[in-house]
């Protein structure tokens, strides 16, 4: 089983699991792009919570937004990430209804969306930087087929204050075998994927393999943190982790400038920077525009941040 | 009746220049006495706000029918998503005079929202509530109840992305919605902004494939009728419908006629069923709760 048909199956599992959900897209009915509604199309018991729309790029999240508020809890299968983009104006309303309301209304909506590099699509590599900056609107990511499962689970779930909420699942993953490992904790929002006491490592999303690969390979004793949830960022958390060993590098896909990294490195900065013993490291894709033949260019590859942490934790 | 260059064309009436009823089996099931006062009510809270000197206050005017008739042809469990000057509806549906003047005061670009009168918040996308609308009603559709959606905008609407987008979906997925535009009327010329040459934007919604009725937003009966016909094949589950308000706004100073409070008053009043001492009545419960509400709402004692 890879990635996508497992995301099918989590996906059947979510709508059995609550009656008012819906799957929501341009081509759910037949299964979808990446065959994500697969399994919820094949069950009879399900078929008619999964919901065809015309292709409404501009309204398809005010439009998702409007069934969450009747009461429902749309789950909406983008082809691509890079359709909130295109939605985004909707995105933000929808995410200011239950401030605008005091609190007496709001909009749980669930949109899955693929994102980075992956069929010559990597342009929307680090869309998080934009998502971010909505008010009331949580974003998720996921850096590891094994924990997609765990990912959609607990992005479905929303918080108290049922807020929009964006689930990115890199392209890279979604044809990977899927090995689903049990035990670890689905409801922190940030997930400890490796122990280590001289480097604090902040990752997600695509750069979360390359950089376990390069702790591997180059036997740096590296703690890796994936940030799950990209917004709102759990802040006090982060800032405990960056203490712990004084030493901090952050690694994630696409572009650098006004990246979500730059926003950790500030944290760090403002509330930890009395227990570093080094300058913060950023590390990113290639800066520019890729052919989409050269789309991996937005992934720091394995070799370069094994550079970087071994530079990084020479004394 | 003799049309002047005020009068639109292609708009359906009932009720002439003199308040003559030419079918009075249209108004059939509606309060003509209470229709009319909400009206008043609608043009006092209209003509207080824009002498309150609020910051982003648009007055509406003369486009009061489509916003009364709405609300009145509106049940309990309906929603209604208004545009930023339809505060007529939240009025109708039973806001207090404290609540609107707070709102108005205080957030004037977002609407009268509330969640237990089921009256929709404003967007700042312009067009982009129709699209929460669309979705409040598949919503609707998909609970099997009978209830239904609304949805306010004007002519300078329909050419957003959030229009045309909401009549694909509400056309394609059968939604139970029903869309009500003011088309003001420019006798001189419609200003680029108001994105329809000529004045039809019922052409728009026949294209889509949507039910659309064209009224003369002067004859507050007909507008009614044709927002009751719409509602009752929503709720039949018929489907989507546009019904298109031909307005003047009063800033233009049009002849009387065009005036929707003035046109019912004809007719109540050739009926017995008007008063000075009625409309005093009207307007004075009005004007005093309200010019309270604002002084509170503004800080004042």
């Amino acid at each position: 089983m890879n990635t996508m048909q497992a995301m099918s199956i989590g996906l059947a599992d979510l709508l059995r699991d609550d009656p008012r959900r819906v799957l929501l897209g341009e081509d759910v009915a037949s299964g979808g792009m990446l065959g994500w509604s697969l399994a919820c199309v094949d069950d009879p018991e399900l078929r008619a919570r999964v919901v065809s729309t015309p292709l409404i790029p501009a309204t398809m999240a005010a439009h998702a937004g409007g069934l969450a508020l009747a009461g429902l809890r749309p789950i909406v299968l983008l082809p691509s990430a890079s359709a909130l983009v295109e939605g985004l104006a909707g995105l933000r309303e929808i995410g200011l209804v239950a401030s605008r309301t005091g609190g007496d209304r709001s909009a749980p909506v669930l949109f899955v969306a693929p994102c980075g590099p992956g069929f010559g699509l990597g342009d929307d590599a680090s869309i998080e930087s934009t998502l971010a900056r909505l008010v009331g609107v949580r974003v998720f990511s996921v850096g590891r087929s094994s924990d997609v499962l765990r990912r959609l689970a607990d992005a479905a779930a929303f918080g108290e204050a049922e807020e929009p909420t964006v689930l990115l699942v890199p392209r890279m993953l979604l044809t990977a075998p899927h090995d689903d490992v049990p035990g670890t904790d689905a409801t922190t929002p940030v997930q400890r994927a490796r122990d280590g006491r001289t480097i604090t490592v902040f990752t997600w999303g695509e750069a979360l393999g390359p950089v376990l690969a390069a702790c591997e390979d180059a036997e740096i004793d590296a703690s890796v943190i994936d940030v799950v949830r990209l917004a709102p960022l759990d802040r006090d958390t982060l800032v405990e982790l960056a203490k712990d060993t004084g030493r901090v590098a952050i690694i994630h896909a696409g572009l650098r400038a006004h990246g979500l990294g730059a926003e950790i490195a500030a944290l760090v900065a403002e509330h930890a920077i009395h227990y570093l013993d080094a300058p913060v490291v950023r590390l990113c894709g290639d800066d520019g525009v890729h052919a989409p033949a050269d789309e991996m260019r937005c992934v720091p590859t394995s070799d370069r941040i094994a550079a970087a942490l071994t530079e990084l934790a020479s004394p | 009746m003799e049309a002047t260059a005020w009068d639109p064309e292609g708009a359906t009436w009932v009720l002439d220049t003199d308040g003559r009823l030419s079918d009075t089996s249209v108004a059939a099931g509606l309060d003509l006495r209470s229709y009319y006062k909400a009206l008043v009510a609608a043009r006092c809270l209209d003509v207080r706000l824009a002498r309150a000197n609020l910051p982003m206050f648009a007055s509406a005017a003369g486009e009061e029918a489509p916003l009364v008739a709405t609300a009145f042809v509106a049940r309990d469990e309906d929603w209604i998503y208004p545009g930023l000057r339809d505060g007529a509806i939240a009025l109708v549906r039973g806001m207090s005079f404290d609540e609107i003047a707070h709102a108005v005061v205080h957030q004037p670009t977002l609407g009268l929202g509330s969640a237990s009168l089921r009256i929709g918040t404003g967007t700042a996308a312009l067009g982009m509530h129709l699209a929460i609308a669309a979705g409040q009603a598949h919503g609707q559709k998909l609970a099997g109840t009978k209830a239904i959606t609304f949805a306010l905008l004007g002519e300078g609407t329909t050419t957003t992305a959030g229009f045309h987008e909401t009549l694909v979906t509400a056309a394609t997925c059968d939604l139970p919605l029903v869309l009500v535009c003011r088309s003001q009327l420019w006798p001189a010329g419609a200003p680029a902004e108001a994105g329809v040459v000529g004045d039809s934007v019922v052409d728009r919604a026949r294209a889509y494939g949507v039910w659309e009725r064209r009224v003369d937003g002067a004859d507050p009966i007909a507008v009614w009728a044709a927002i009751a016909v719409a509602a009752a094949r929503a709720r039949d589950g018929k489907g989507p419908s546009l019904v298109e308000v031909a307005v003047t706004q009063l800033m233009h100073d049009p002849p009387a006629h065009r005036d929707p409070v003035e046109r019912l008053r004809r007719h109540l009043d050739a009926n017995g069923q008007w008063s000075a001492t009625f409309q005093d009545v009207v307007e004075a419960e009005v004007r005093t709760k309200l010019d309270h509400a604002l002084s509170m709402a503004r800080g004042g004692a």
